[in-house]
């Protein structure tokens, strides 16, 4: 059974978990066996395109330690196999574009979705 | 159809949004269409089940608390349990345990267990079909 | 037939994003996919006769089956008189019925 994860909120909980909840939940499931393909949607795509680690947020005199890494985790499902694509209107219509993705995220346009979302068993929108 | 189980993934805590009830309607009227029921409960989520959820009087409303009877969704899951029982479904529920620990909501009621992404996965995996409910 | 079945709980009024899941919809029909959208929440506020939008007389024209939640329009005080053409309004159930039917069931 495939599975397409559709992760489309993004920056909702870098802070406060250190991580984005549906990408950590993505490699924590195939670590289990499952059989997932990943669509960032929306607001998303700009996870596509990120380089750096989060800055450290200070509240207080509390500081935090460990920022998100979204780079580290798109790279750890890149090299769990698991396909990783990204819509290039929705790139688009924020102001990036395909030459600004990280290697091996695959850009795909309206025509190539409809196809992605026959060839899975089911989606899952996040 | 042999496979008549169906698994939901849930993300939204108690008294916050519409999601909820929606959800709670839709495990409902599975129970309803004969299917067996298991639910990986995500996020805040974890918290639907938390035992200690109290109900409160409403001095707006001019209600005390057993007047006022203010839905707690501890109750409404106890309440698909007995369904489910009376019906001969199995409804099967786990908290993302995590999650759970970072709310401080461990106290769950009795059936609702504590768990991992996997148990999303074992769920789905034998499941005829299965429906996410993201959080907004 | 397995198609698919959208749960749609954004609104058009307020998410922006409602106006691409249409076209994904359109495009999936336009593949000769069956395909439904059951509109609970406040995506039903835009159901009613009247409204400025015929995103639902587009979807009907491209054989979509629109559904409304029939509690979200009690709720919302919405009659099924007053309902724009082509929503028909329903219960949960649809959502289980698809589901068993095997449907890919993708919430919004």
């Amino acid at each position: 059974m495939k599975i397409l994860q559709i992760v489309e909120q993004a920056f909702r909980t870098l802070v406060e978990e250190q991580d984005d909840t549906i990408l950590w939940l993505t490699q924590s499931m195939a670590g289990a066996g499952a059989n997932l393909e990943v669509l960032l949607s929306g607001n998303a795509v700009y996870y596509a395109v990120m380089k750096n680690r989060q800055p450290a947020v200070k509240i207080g005199d509390w500081v935090q330690q460990e920022p998100a890494d979204i780079p580290s985790d798109l790279g750890r499902i890149l090299e769990q196999d698991i396909p990783v694509y990204v819509l290039k209107h929705e790139l688009e219509e924020r102001g990036l574009n395909v030459d600004m993705l990280r290697p091996s995220i695959k850009p795909i346009d309206r025509t190539q979705l409809v196809s992605l979302y026959k060839q899975v068993d089911q989606v899952w929108q996040w | 159809m042999e496979n008549k189980k169906l698994t939901f993934a849930f993300m939204d805590p108690p008294f916050e949004n519409e999601r909820t009830i929606t959800f709670f309607r839709i495990v409902d009227a599975a129970l309803d269409g004969g299917a067996d029921v298991q639910v990986f409960a995500y996020e805040g989520a974890a918290a639907l089940a938390f035992a200690l959820q109290k109900a409160h009087g409403n001095s707006v409303h001019h209600r005390d608390a057993e007047e006022e009877a203010h839905p707690l969704t501890k109750d409404w899951i106890a309440a698909l349990q007995k369904k489910a029982e009376r019906l001969g479904r199995q409804l099967d529920w786990v908290n993302c345990g995590l999650c759970v620990d970072e709310r401080g909501v461990n106290e769950s009621i009795p059936g609702c267990k504590r768990g991992s992404p996997a148990d999303l996965w074992r769920y789905a995996s034998s499941s005829f079909n299965t429906l996410v409910i993201g959080t907004r | 037939m397995k198609g698919y079945l959208f749960i749609q709980s954004q609104d058009q009024f307020y998410d922006a994003r409602t106006s691409a899941q249409y076209k994904l919809v359109v495009s999936l029909a336009e593949a000769k996919e069956s395909v439904s959208i059951l509109l609970v929440q406040n995506a039903v506020l835009a159901t009613r006769k009247g409204v400025e939008s015929n995103i639902y007389a587009d979807l009907n024209q491209h054989n979509i089956q629109v559904y409304a939640d029939e509690l979200s329009l009690k709720q919302r005080e919405i009659s099924p008189e007053e309902l724009s053409d082509g929503i028909k309004p329903v219960k949960i159930d649809v959502v289980i019925d698809a589901m068993l039917n095997g449907d890919k069931v993708v919430w919004w």
